[in-house]
């Protein structure tokens, strides 16, 4: 019954996707006055297999596998599949009929209609058969897979996040430390509060204090407050340095349906 | 010769298929499957159009340990990529609909305690369907209105250059992982991962299959 589910979600799903990123990716071939979906990074790869539709088939297929291990050990289909597969296979089918790219890969209405069909059978395909794998093979994938993720996550997330925003400029490395420190604190990663720092750091270097900064920076301070008191860091905070709760922190507590000490 | 395939590429580039309004439609369907696609992830544990990494930022929430992380790493790449995809013409499908409407918006929502549109596949389409819209609206009124005024990326190349240096080390953390699971089981990872590395491909994929592959002769106790 489950499986029947993710089929029939999945073909609908994947007919959706594979429309909208192949129509996307003929238009990048005519950005910027039309505007493009996709990434400049796909763009050089579809460039770079020359028309021809093997290497658009086989570059595909590399990256079917990676994503197959993925959904089958983690549940994640990974960026490749709107990145890579669906769009350099939906090229491959329409350049093996005629290989003049004009009339094919940049024509976004026959690569909306090519990567509607190749989007349905690569997710159907992806999801089903990592849903009808043995369990205790998924027991295995999700052994290995999970203590990485959870490494991934904490520590190594955040050190990438911090050195690459120190590396990013003085102003960028000061918000991202302050942020990334206190995001640590409240929300327990510092991920968010690193690219917040990035978010806001990049953002004045660019264009100083405007409107659209001095909001950004409004509305980081405000999540902050609003997720350090959700989460009690506030009396967390207080206890630590041993100093009592007033009253007034606990009946406010309680008001939103906290219930503190 | 040039003269005529200029004319004949300009006539092209009016009709449906090249106009604004047909991106917006683009939009909406990629933000649509994607929505469903974590619905997918939420409901059978299967489906989301994202990296290992990333969607076990949505998974760290699902299983109790706040959105937080999720939602402000979406957020911000939603926003990055909305007012950097109208200046340079190209609107990246990672970080605006893949991570921004496909993690962050539903960590948003499970967070405020929203699961409906997560648990309800036509809702699912319905949501990212109306989310993909409004993104592909405003992508389009940038376009007509601030092509001068706004000049920043906010840092979206940082954010991408640290996500994707992040993803590098899953590969060697997924084979540490396995050896620590068993030894049969982190010698098929090292094994496969070589092999994989070989072909130029992500060594991530070559491990996680021969551990599985190692796994069939060799079980291992569940995870705790």
């Amino acid at each position: 019954m489950n499986s029947l589910a993710i089929v029939f979600e999945s073909i609908i799903i994947g007919l959706l996707v594979g429309f909208g990123v192949s129509a996307g990716a003929a238009r990048m071939f005519h950005a910027p006055t039309v505007q493009g979906l996709g990434a400049f990074r796909s763009l050089g790869e579809l460039n770079a297999c020359e028309d021809d539709p093997v290497a658009h088939f086989s570059f595909g297929l590399g990256f079917l596998f990676n994503a197959w291990a993925s959904v089958v050990g983690a549940g994640a289909l990974t960026g490749d599949v709107d990145h890579r597969i669906v769009p350099h296979w939906s090229a491959a089918i329409l350049l093996i009929r005629n290989r003049k790219v004009e009339e094919t890969m940049y024509n976004p209405k026959k690569m909306a209609i090519a990567g509607a069909a190749v989007g349905a059978v690569v997710v159907t395909f992806l999801n089903f058969t990592a849903s009808a794998i043995p369990a205790g093979l998924q027991t295995i994938a999700s052994g290995v897979i999970v203590p990485a993720a959870n490494w991934l996550l904490n520590p190594i997330m955040p050190l990438v996040f911090w050195t690459a925003a120190m590396d990013a400029g003085k102003r960028t490395g000061i918000w991202a430390t302050i942020l990334g420190g206190f995001a640590h604190l409240v929300m327990g990663n510092a991920v968010p509060g690193l690219v917040l720092g990035i978010l806001i750091g990049k953002g004045l270097d660019d264009s100083g204090w405007n409107r659209v900064t001095k909001s950004i920076t409004i509305a980081v301070v405000l999540l902050f407050i609003f997720s350090g008191f959700f989460r009690a860091f506030d009396v967390a905070l207080l206890h630590s340095l041993n100093i009592g709760i007033p009253q007034g922190l606990i009946d406010l507590h309680a008001f939103f349906g906290t219930v503190v000490e | 010769m040039g003269n005529v395939d200029i004319q004949a590429a300009d006539t092209a580039k009016r009709g449906f298929w090249f106009s604004e309004w047909a991106f917006t439609l683009f939009v909406a369907c990629v933000a649509s499957g994607t929505f469903a696609g974590t619905h997918l992830y939420y409901v059978y544990g299967v489906g989301a159009f994202n990296d290992i990494a990333i969607v076990s930022l949505l998974k760290a929430g699902i299983e109790g340990g706040g959105y937080g992380a999720a939602a402000a790493f979406g957020a911000s790449f939603l926003f990055a990529r909305v007012l950097e995809g109208p200046l340079v013409g190209i609107l990246d499908v990672g970080g605006s609909i893949q991570t921004g409407v496909g993690i962050g918006i539903p960590a948003m929502l499970l967070g405020a305690g929203l699961t409906a549109p997560l648990q309800n596949f036509p809702l699912s389409l319905a949501t990212g369907a109306l989310i993909g819209f409004l993104i592909g609206f405003l992508i389009i009124t940038i376009r007509k209105f601030t092509i001068k005024s706004a000049q920043s990326t906010y840092g979206a190349d940082v954010m991408m250059g640290a996500g994707n240096a992040a993803g590098r080390y899953l590969g060697p953390l997924l084979i540490i992982s396995a050896i620590m699971a068993s030894i049969p089981v982190g010698i098929g990872a090292t094994l496969m991962a070589a092999v994989f590395y070989y072909f130029k491909k992500p060594i991530a994929g070559g491990a996680i299959i021969g551990a599985m592959i190692m796994g069939i002769f060799f079980p291992i106790a569940p995870p705790q």
